[in-house]
């Protein structure tokens, strides 16, 4: 059976395996760079320490905030028939083509202190300044991975068979026991995938990080913001730095891929 | 009692529906299409009327005319699904728990009560196995004890033994009509199997297109 699909002509196999050296290079390279007798020292310096410690608690930050917003986006857009629907849709994912630093100074427009269509009412209201702080950093990180987690949920939203809702709705279970309890039980490989790009995404950011937030060490300097700066001033920091962006990725695949991801395609 | 007088209407199907049902077991009988299985849903609540008017227990829960609609966890009926529909994440006693927990009773009370169902209808031993890993009869059995197992003002079978096997299709209709007389309720069975209908029900109706 199958015969003719199940043969690889050997210009696919040529082409694949160029595809195949063409990302692994750079992580090679990368590795070949890392000074790993200086990489501890290196990890526990304060800038490269610092910028960790923000990277990490404002992705997953951003992540949490994405979740609590493109829940009900993506509910709306798998589910609902309104109109601008598709104007929603569209907006949901420009950030994901929009150049980073072009939504950085969109940002601005919108959040920033003194020209920004809210940030006066929210710096007046709460006393909150999202320019330059660790909320501008979670602020933007959500700007760019909220079109991922949208993007999962939505397929997710639609490709759950309404029937399991219907039965629970019979059985007594009302709207928000029913979500808990029967959509999101069914919608959780999608949930996780979405909340794994959306992290990835937010842990990458750059553009839009720098442009609002700025580069501040201590307080708004992310992991790939230090990585940067330190390509000018010290170089060894920025490949040990890189190297362990690269490790708690593939850490973070490989953790996932065996606990979630393979259990749902069963 | 189960009272509708209306028209159903899902796509290009449409079809006017009389049925009253006492405290007695109905059985629908007819070919497929035309429209058992959406009569069972617009009684659920999962297909709204389009016109007319249904009352279960002398409760108006569906009447388009005045806008009165009352959702399907609002109007506490038992149901078999044609394909079953058990919630695939949980086991089989957990589905059959379910019902029980959402109108109120704590869990281990749930599962003791539902337990000792699975026991009647011969499944206790695939209690903690997942849905999905079911057979189709033990699966269908799952269905039954789960549309039963609360005190459902109304109970409605769509096929309900249509994966049962032949040796013990005797036993579960036996069981099935041993429980909706201890209920009490209306019933309605659809069936394109006349056998089992005449087994269940204390009347038949035929549908013809």
């Amino acid at each position: 059976m199958n015969k003719v699909s199940s043969r690889t002509p050997r210009f696919v196999r040529i082409g694949a395996f160029i595809g195949v050296v063409f990302l692994a290079l750079p992580i090679v390279g990368l590795l070949k760079r890392v000074a790993w007798s200086t990489l501890w020292g290196q990890l526990t310096d304060v800038a490269t320490r610092d910028a960790l410690r923000i990277s990490l608690y404002a992705s997953v930050c951003a992540t949490l905030l994405a979740l609590v917003l493109g829940l009900p986006l993506a509910w709306c857009l798998a589910r609902m028939q309104f109109a601008g629907r598709r104007f929603v849709r569209a907006l949901v994912l420009l950030p994901m083509v929009l150049p980073p630093v072009v939504g950085g100074v969109a940002l601005l427009g919108a959040y920033g202190k003194t020209s920004g269509l809210l940030g006066g009412v929210i710096d007046s209201l709460f006393g909150i300044q999202l320019t330059y702080s660790l909320w501008g950093v979670i602020i933007a990180e959500t700007f760019v991975a909220l079109p991922f987690l949208v993007l999962a949920l939505e397929g997710g939203l639609r490709s759950i068979d309404t029937k399991y809702e219907e039965a629970a709705a019979v059985m007594g279970a009302k709207d928000f026991t029913r979500f808990m309890r029967v959509t999101l039980p069914l919608l959780k490989p999608s949930l996780v995938a979405g909340l794994m790009l959306a992290w990835a995404r937010a842990l990458g950011e750059f553009g839009a990080t720098i442009t609002f937030a700025g580069n501040i060490q201590g307080r708004t300097q992310t992991a790939p913001l230090a990585v940067y700066t330190m390509l000018e001033s010290n170089q060894e920091g920025a490949y040990a730095l890189s190297f362990l962006l690269v490790a708690i990725c593939v850490g973070v695949l490989v953790g996932l891929r065996d606990r979630w991801i393979g259990g749902a395609s069963q | 009692m189960i009272s509708l007088r209306g028209t159903v209407a899902v796509g290009e199907f449409s079809r006017h529906f009389s049925l009253d049902v006492g405290n007695e077991v109905v059985g629908i009988f007819g070919a497929n299409g035309i429209g058992k299985t959406s009569l069972l849903r617009t009684v659920a609540g999962l297909c709204p009327l389009s016109e007319g008017k249904l009352c279960v227990n002398d409760e108006i829960v569906d009447e388009p005319a005045k806008n009165q609609f009352v959702q399907p966890e609002l109007r506490n009926i038992g149901m078999v699904f044609q394909d079953h529909s058990l919630f695939p994440f949980m086991t089989a006693l957990d589905n059959a728990a379910f019902p029980l927990i959402m109108r109120g009773m704590k869990r281990n009370g749930a599962r003791k009560l539902a337990s000792e169902v699975l026991e009647q209808f011969g499944v206790a031993h695939v209690s903690a196995q997942l849905a999905p890993t079911l057979s189709g009869g033990q699966s269908q059995r799952v269905a039954i004890v789960r549309a039963l197992v609360g005190a459902p003002r109304a109970v409605l079978l769509d096929e309900p033994l249509s994966a049962i096997d032949e040796d013990s299709r005797e036993g579960v209709r036996n069981l099935i009509r041993e429980h909706l007389g201890r209920l009490g309720v209306s019933a309605i069975v659809v069936s394109h199997d006349r056998a089992d209908l005449d087994h269940l029900c204390t009347r038949i109706e035929n549908y013809t297109r």
